[in-house]
């Protein structure tokens, strides 16, 4: 198996004294997409911000390339080489598309213009757009500049919530090319997704999540399969 | 309306736009409406004030001494009372701002009485243009507020401390995931505001006097530019100010000057029914 690049243990949060994610382990691979599906509710969003740090663990481990992050503030777990794309409020909207680009190099100034120019070579439909202000975007060219912005610094580690959201289905198509194609470079994703067949297609390993807890975690074939999952989360059969 | 009113209203605006850009920078990083900018604007009128006449150092010096002092006053009440207080409605934290301005201005009162004073500057003769006049301080201030307004703006869209403003105003969460300090973008920001409440401090001692009320007196027209130009949007605010220092005008034709103080609340009341994003503001939709 490959090496894991991020790495839960018995990871629990929550807001308030709600408890949302409760002993949360899983394990993300090197160069490998896992894709979270689960019902509404089921706490995947709040795995993925706990992760990240915008929402502090309560208990448990978090461990990026074997170093533990977990509790420590996200603007500090973002120079650790993983990036989080939330699935709302994921741009500044009052800044410009290319603003939004540079504010994805905010730990490596040094290194913006170059990759600016290696995100526009990524996206081209956002060169035109560079001095247009993000508010005022198509949800599918904002989604386009949260990933951009992500991957400005080449992460190792890419943390989508949601990425087809709000996208028509021409757009979710090839929103699901991207982010293949970010994975063919090397790039291990851990990607929650409602569109749950869709996500697990392009998926190496699939985990389900049922009020907080991992309820199922398997290769994304079998869960695919499994008409269990397919019955209760998939929605294939009526 | 005769020119001398233009010019009048020219120097109004040019004393309220500076603070009324403070005012919305603080609101886009904090989140409420700080009502404390009253007495910090006193507090720049009477450090000035003690620098330039007992201390007797030259107004310059004096200026730029009181807008450092105000800069660590409103730093240090960020972090003595509205940090603490992170998390409350900004209904909370407008109340406690108010206090803060009562606290302020009646600790100068204690030390300076309610006496009024002014700089130690030669009296000038004012200048006459076209017949209407306008005094040199009247002028510097005109000046200085166009500088302020260029400068803010190169610091705003052209520095990295500035898109980090931006980008904290605009998303505090998305700021942290990408990595941005936000205790050291507002540490940055209440002392920049600080430094311009502190300079209008002077310049109201300059145009009008010294005396404890001075910034309470300023705080509805700054408030009213702030919001007529669309609360924590700096540019917005400029012309807030250009045209609370014209309906401030305007109102003296028809009405004793006695009543140039409403116009600001008359302005916020117009404004908050009919428009209440402000003139240049984007309605927020909230889900």
């Amino acid at each position: 198996m490959a090496e894991t690049v991020l790495a839960t243990r018995g990871l629990t949060s929550g807001y308030g004294k709600a408890v949302i994610c409760q002993e949360v382990t899983l394990d993300l691979c090197a160069g490998q997409i896992t894709c979270i599906i689960g019902p509404n509710g089921a706490g995947k969003s709040t795995l993925l911000k706990t992760i990240a740090g915008v929402v502090r663990p309560m208990s448990g481990s978090v461990c990026i390339a074997g170093r533990e992050i977990a509790g420590l503030p996200a603007a500090t777990i973002a120079r650790s080489g993983m990036a989080y794309v939330p699935q709302e409020a994921n741009v500044f909207r009052q800044l410009t598309t290319h603003e939004n680009l540079t504010m994805g190099a905010w730990t490596d100034p040094p290194r913006t213009d170059a990759a600016c120019a290696r995100v526009y070579g990524m996206f081209p439909d956002l060169e035109p757009l560079r001095r247009v202000r993000a508010g005022n975007l198509s949800g599918g060219q904002r989604q386009m500049v949260a990933f951009g912005m992500a991957m400005m610094l080449e992460p190792s580690v890419l943390l989508l919530d949601e990425p087809s959201a709000g996208l028509s289905p021409l757009m979710v198509r090839q929103m699901f090319d991207i982010v293949r194609r970010v994975n063919a470079e090397g790039v291990a994703i851990l990607m929650v997704e409602q569109n749950a067949i869709e996500g697990l297609r392009i998926a190496h390993r699939g985990v389900v999540m049922a009020a907080g807890r991992v309820a199922l975690d398997g290769t994304a074939e079998a869960l695919l399969a499994s008409s269990e999952i397919s019955d209760l989360y998939l929605g294939t059969r009526a | 309306m005769s020119l001398q009113m233009i010019v009048n209203a020219l120097v109004n605006a040019a004393l309220i736009a500076p603070p009324a850009m403070a005012f919305s920078l603080l609101f886009g990083i904090l989140r409420f409406p700080n009502f404390a900018i009253g007495g910090y604007i006193t507090v720049g009128a009477f450090a000035a004030y003690t620098l330039n006449v007992p201390l007797g150092l030259p107004l310059p010096l004096a200026a730029a001494g009181a807008m450092a002092l105000t800069a660590l006053v409103v730093w240090g009440t960020h972090v003595a009372v509205f940090r603490p207080m992170q998390g409350q409605s900004a209904i909370t934290l407008l109340v406690v701002s108010i206090a803060v301005t009562l606290i302020l201005e009646n600790v100068i009162r204690l030390f300076y009485s309610a006496d009024v004073r002014g700089f130690d500057i030669p009296l000038q003769r004012p200048w006459k243009i076209w017949g209407a006049r306008i005094t040199p301080e009247q002028l510097e201030i005109i000046v200085w507020s166009l500088l302020i307004g260029v400068m803010l703006h190169l610091l705003l869209a052209h520095s990295r401390i500035g898109r980090a403003m931006r980008a904290v105003a605009d998303n505090p969460m998305l700021a942290a995931i990408r990595g941005v300090n936000a205790a050291r973008v507002t540490a940055f920001t209440t002392a920049l505001c600080g430094a311009l409440f502190g300079l209008t401090g002077v310049f109201a001692g300059l145009d009008l006097v010294i005396e404890p009320l001075v910034g309470w007196n300023l705080t509805i027209p700054i408030f009213a530019a702030a919001i007529l130009g669309g609360i924590g949007s700096p540019y917005g605010a400029i012309l807030g100010a250009v045209l609370v220092g014209l309906a401030e005008e305007a109102t003296i034709l028809v009405l004793p000057s006695t009543y140039k103080i409403a116009v600001g609340f008359v302005i916020i009341a117009v404004l908050l029914l009919v428009r209440p994003q402000g003139l240049f503001g984007t309605a927020e939709i909230k889900k």
